[in-house]
């Protein structure tokens, strides 16, 4: 199905996702795969197939043109949801309650399966690391998500480290809404180095925040 | 763990508790009982049942402090803390999942 050394960054839509963590890193990865000479075939896809996607924004609309198929070598980008944050949770659909009824999907299963493959790194914008912990998927794990949603991240068994991106290996997460543009330029330097993450910069004229977490180095120690 | 004393006898049986969670109310069978003159037991709610781990039963002025831990993976994934005043047949209390805000849980004796 797809050629040798070829790479795929699979953006995933689900019913009420937030356009921004889609849009984000779609056009920094698009960008990083054209300057880097076609290296990144860059996909918006969903759990059911190729079908019309509504966000949870005003209902805007994308379009997802495949399935996700998590066999693919390269990314599986999750973003999460867009709605209200305080309310009953059984009255009103909260994003905790749009993120938990993406776990009723098709996805974790298929997000579970790109997990486990070695060539497969899952990314996370926003509330998008919340609904794959809500599904079970961190658990043990180090990750981040909007910065309303950590108090929950932190309930579901994950270590949460605040930052704008984590590296937790073959999970990178990154914070609330904006961060997807720090975390599509991380995964372009990972990908294709500096030098193509850089040209990226300028041409969206925007420069990554903050330090991508990881667990290397010297463990500070308390100041 | 509580051994088989006489405040933590009173609590044993089944119990019909409401928790909340981020994502909603939560309708929970409680079922506690001794092992061995161990107080343990077990919650069913949609789907699954877990265990009971580090259940504590103290005699307090009105009644026996139960405080207990859970970890639920459905309706989501969730590590829960329980604190609450068994009076009778009634209990009454709060849940706190992780450093989220506590909140209420109610409990009555009975499915």
């Amino acid at each position: 199905m797809h050629s040798v050394g070829r790479m795929y960054a699979q953006i995933v839509l689900f019913d009420g996702f937030d356009p921004l963590d889609v849009v984000a890193p779609f056009e920094v990865l698009a960008a990083g795969g054209a300057l880097s000479g076609g290296g990144l075939d860059v996909r918006l896809v969903s759990a059911e197939g190729p079908r019309r996607v509504v966000s949870g924004t005003l209902g805007l609309a994308l379009e997802a043109s495949a399935g996700l198929d998590p066999e693919l070598p390269g990314y599986v980008v999750v973003p999460g949801a867009s709605g209200p944050i305080e309310g009953d949770p059984d009255v009103v659909d909260t994003i905790p309650v749009l993120l938990a009824r993406v776990g009723e999907t098709a996805l974790p299963g298929l997000v579970g399966t790109a997990m486990s493959r070695p060539d497969v790194t899952v990314a996370t914008v926003c509330g998008g690391s919340l609904a794959l912990a809500m599904a079970g998927l961190l658990e043990g794990r180090t990750a981040v998500t909007h910065v309303r949603g950590l108090d929950v991240l932190d309930a579901t068994g994950v270590t949460v480290v605040e930052a704008r991106v984590v590296d937790d290996g073959d999970l990178i997460s990154a914070g609330g809404v904006t961060s997807g543009l720090d975390l599509g330029l991380y995964l372009v330097e990972r990908s294709f180095g500096p030098r193509v993450a850089h040209a990226v910069e300028q041409l969206f004229q925007y420069e990554r925040r903050g330090t991508v977490w990881r667990a290397a180095g010297v463990l500070p120690v308390p100041a | 763990m509580s051994t088989a004393d006489a405040p933590g006898t009173g609590v044993a049986g089944t119990w019909s508790l409401t928790i909340a969670t981020p994502i909603g109310r939560l309708p929970v069978t409680l079922v506690l009982g001794y092992e061995s003159g161990v107080l343990t037991g077990a919650a069913t709610g949609r789907d699954e049942t877990v265990p009971l781990t580090d259940i504590a039963a103290v005699a307090e002025p009105g009644g026996v402090r139960l405080t207990w831990r859970q970890v639920i993976s459905r309706p989501m994934r969730l590590n829960l803390s329980f604190d609450v005043l068994v009076s009778g047949a009634a209990m009454a209390g709060y849940s706190r999942a992780g450093r989220l805000p506590r909140s209420a849980v109610t409990g009555v004796r009975g499915q």
